[in-house]
């Protein structure tokens, strides 16, 4: 009798389960005529995030709204290499003609693809590999990350700055790095405390590295992570200020102790790309657009933010933009003393991948 | 090291090893009546995602927590069902099981990535609201942190004070015996699973809801696998639990403190001193002469056809 029960049960369950999938994929209507360019576009996480993903699927759909005759072909949640190549395979076979890759481990696989199919135009974000039918576009988040140590560095006042790190990854030190000399720059007295979860999605150990930098005497929290939802959740819990990065989506998460924050919005550039496709015209380009072009934006002001500190961050950003700042302009010298950068030099983009040092001033160590 | 900053250590000990030790008593009830459970990691995973939902959904965290508590009980009558009526293998059926976790809570949770949902409410400990903002906020705890001891006081007199929990370990020593005393072993064993699964999507809840106010893809990171080697660590008692959980999740906020205190040792090196003790702890415990495992944990009840 008992197990009958349980099979009745079960079954039900599996009805439901059954019919709850069935809800799932809603009709796809067919696009009124045909299509203009069809472009694939693949993510390493979901389009949801608040962060990374989310951003780049907003630059992505923003091609939509400005070419409408395009149509786009989304994958999300493509972190591999070998489900990356099967995808694009996929989203080729159903016609598309320009593929954008947006995770890092996207780009080997794109470029073998590129040889394979030479009419299809790939686009990898962030990469350096180029090709024929092969090119790279990015924002450049180093000059952002100078302007917002500029704003933590006036609003700190334990002079603790925070910064929760995923891995010891080249450009992640060169963001600490920005934002430390950033905040130095109006502040000298400051010290930026680096932690690493090791893992671009461990929420529960970002809350506890947030948590450890708090309890430091941090008082500004930023981050590199996939994801900052539970950083500036937790910061705001605690009544601690915080700075965003990845989307413009996180301030969101601070109304009270958002300070600002700086995002990707590629939606000109890549709309830019695909008309260049549509037309014929496409080049491969290794192509790097900043704040001042619109690539990247900063999020507005939180709500204690005085008006002379922002007043004092946007005419620093004027002056970045003017090039009379040069953020990475020598000397720079690193934790233990060494010239990394020497007098007269700059350290330039190429380089700043391979960073293995941190700058005077920033508690942490790089390896 | 400022007090601010041992004391911090305690208090990321006790927000994060909370869910670990919801989780671990769950394994413990479960491991007491002779059922390994390898598929925390995957309960934990499915009762985040659906608590989180809910309480994305229905803006009431208290809704959420209920919801998760029902599916990490859901969750462990699969794996009953393989094991207890259908006699499985209780190793495969657990990796299976969290296997088909990971997939179910990626489904459940796909839309709520990226939500933001109000965290289960936190009152501040009486006393500590006299003392400067940074030290109180240290001390704000939400109610599952000011329940999860007096849960493992319970959950130690269930166990060792009730003729239930006297017939669950009966059960977990020797079937046939406990069967023979006039017990029913199938019926123990999906009640020490359910009630384990229950306690399991508390810990899970605590992880999405309260703690980090988030889901997202594989959250839990091994979480379900350190709930079962603090079962070990615990010799299977309810009480010695409290201490492993706080023990683990306060290895992890040292080494985060050392980390940002200056100290010129790798990141990497550092990150692995909270598994590098749960090593040495399972080496310096484990061979004990007393045998503390229940002895027919793993073995299948063929019953008396």
């Amino acid at each position: 009798m008992k197990s009958k029960t349980f099979y009745s049960t079960l079954a039900v369950v599996m009805t439901t389960l059954l019919l709850l999938t069935a809800c799932g994929p809603a009709a796809t209507e067919a696009p009124p005529e045909e299509p203009c360019l069809i472009i694939g576009a693949l993510y390493g996480g979901p389009l949801n995030d608040a962060g990374y993903n989310q951003a780049m699927h907003e630059s992505v759909m923003a091609i939509k709204t400005n070419i409408p005759c395009v149509e786009i072909i989304e994958a999300e949640n493509v972190p591999e290499e070998a489900g990356a190549t099967s995808t694009m395979e996929n989203m080729i076979q159903q016609g598309a003609g320009m593929i954008f890759a947006t995770a890092f481990n996207h780009q080997y696989p794109a470029l073998e693809l590129s040889y394979k199919y030479p009419d299809v135009i790939f686009e990898h974000a962030g990469g350096w590999e180029m090709g024929a039918n092969f090119a790279n576009f990015f924002g450049e988040p180093p000059d952002t990350w100078y302007i917002m140590g500029v704003a933590a560095g006036r609003m700190t006042e334990t002079n603790k700055l925070g910064f929760v790190a995923s891995f010891p990854l080249g450009w992640t030190l060169t963001f600490a790095n920005a934002f430390h000399l950033g905040a130095t720059s109006v502040n000298p007295d400051v010290e930026t405390t680096v932690a690493f979860t090791f893992s671009w999605g461990d929420s529960a150990k970002e809350a506890d590295a947030t948590n450890s930098l708090i309890n430091q005497g941090a008082d500004v929290i930023t981050m590199h992570v996939d994801s900052p939802t539970t950083i500036i959740s937790t910061a705001e819990s605690r009544g601690v200020y915080s700075i965003g990065f990845q989307s413009l989506h996180a301030q969101e998460f601070a109304p009270e102790y958002w300070i600002s924050g700086t995002g990707y919005t590629l939606g000109g550039t890549l709309t830019w790309l695909a008309s260049t496709v549509i037309d014929g015209t496409w080049e491969p380009i290794f192509l790097r657009c900043s704040l001042f072009d619109g690539c990247m934006a900063m999020a507005p002001f939180g709500p204690l933010v005085p008006q002379e500190v922002q007043d004092e961050v946007l005419a620093v950003s004027a002056e970045v933009e003017a090039g009379t700042i040069v953020v990475f302009a020598g000397p720079i010298v690193d934790q233990d003393g060494n010239v990394v950068v020497a007098e007269g030099e700059v350290l330039t983009p190429d380089l700043m991948s391979s960073v293995d040092w941190f700058v005077e001033g920033i508690i942490g160590s790089p390896k | 090291m400022t007090l601010l900053s041992v004391l911090g250590v305690l208090s990321s000990a006790i927000f994060s090893g909370t869910s670990l030790l919801y989780t671990t008593l769950g394994e413990i009830i479960g491991q007491r009546s002779g059922i390994v459970n390898l598929g925390l990691e995957g309960v934990m995973l499915v009762s985040a995602s659906a608590g989180f939902a809910v309480t994305a959904i229905t803006d009431n965290p208290y809704l959420g927590v209920l919801v998760s508590i029902i599916a990490g009980g859901l969750m462990n009558m699969i794996l009953g069902f393989l094991v207890i009526s259908r006699r499985a293998n209780q190793l495969a059926s657990g990796l299976a099981l969290m296997f088909f976790g990971f997939g179910l809570s990626a489904w459940i949770g796909r839309s709520y990535v990226g939500a933001k949902i109000k965290g289960l409410p936190r009152f501040p400990l009486p006393g500590s609201s006299n003392l400067p903002v940074l030290y109180s906020s240290l001390f704000n705890f939400d109610l599952l942190i000011y329940l999860v001891i007096p849960m493992a006081i319970l959950i130690w007199w269930l166990l060792f004070r009730t003729r239930w929990g006297l017939g669950l370990r009966a059960v977990g020593e020797n079937a046939d015996t406990a069967f023979a005393s006039g017990r029913n072993p199938l019926l123990i064993r999906y009640q020490a699973l359910f009630a384990g699964g229950l306690l399991t999507g508390l810990g899970a809840a605590h992880l999405s809801i309260a703690y980090t106010m988030n889901w997202m893809e594989y959250m839990t990171a091994g979480r379900g696998f350190i709930a079962v080697a603090l079962v070990i660590f615990s010799k299977w008692n309810p009480l010695r639990a409290i201490v492993g959980a706080l023990l683990f999740s306060g290895a992890v906020a040292f080494q985060l403190l050392l980390q940002s205190s200056g100290i010129q040792v790798s990141p990497f090196l550092l990150d692995t001193i909270p598994y590098v003790l749960t090593i040495l702890v399972l080496i310096v415990w484990g061979g004990t002469r007393r045998h503390t495992a229940p002895a027919s944990l793993g073995r299948v009840y063929q019953g008396t056809e």
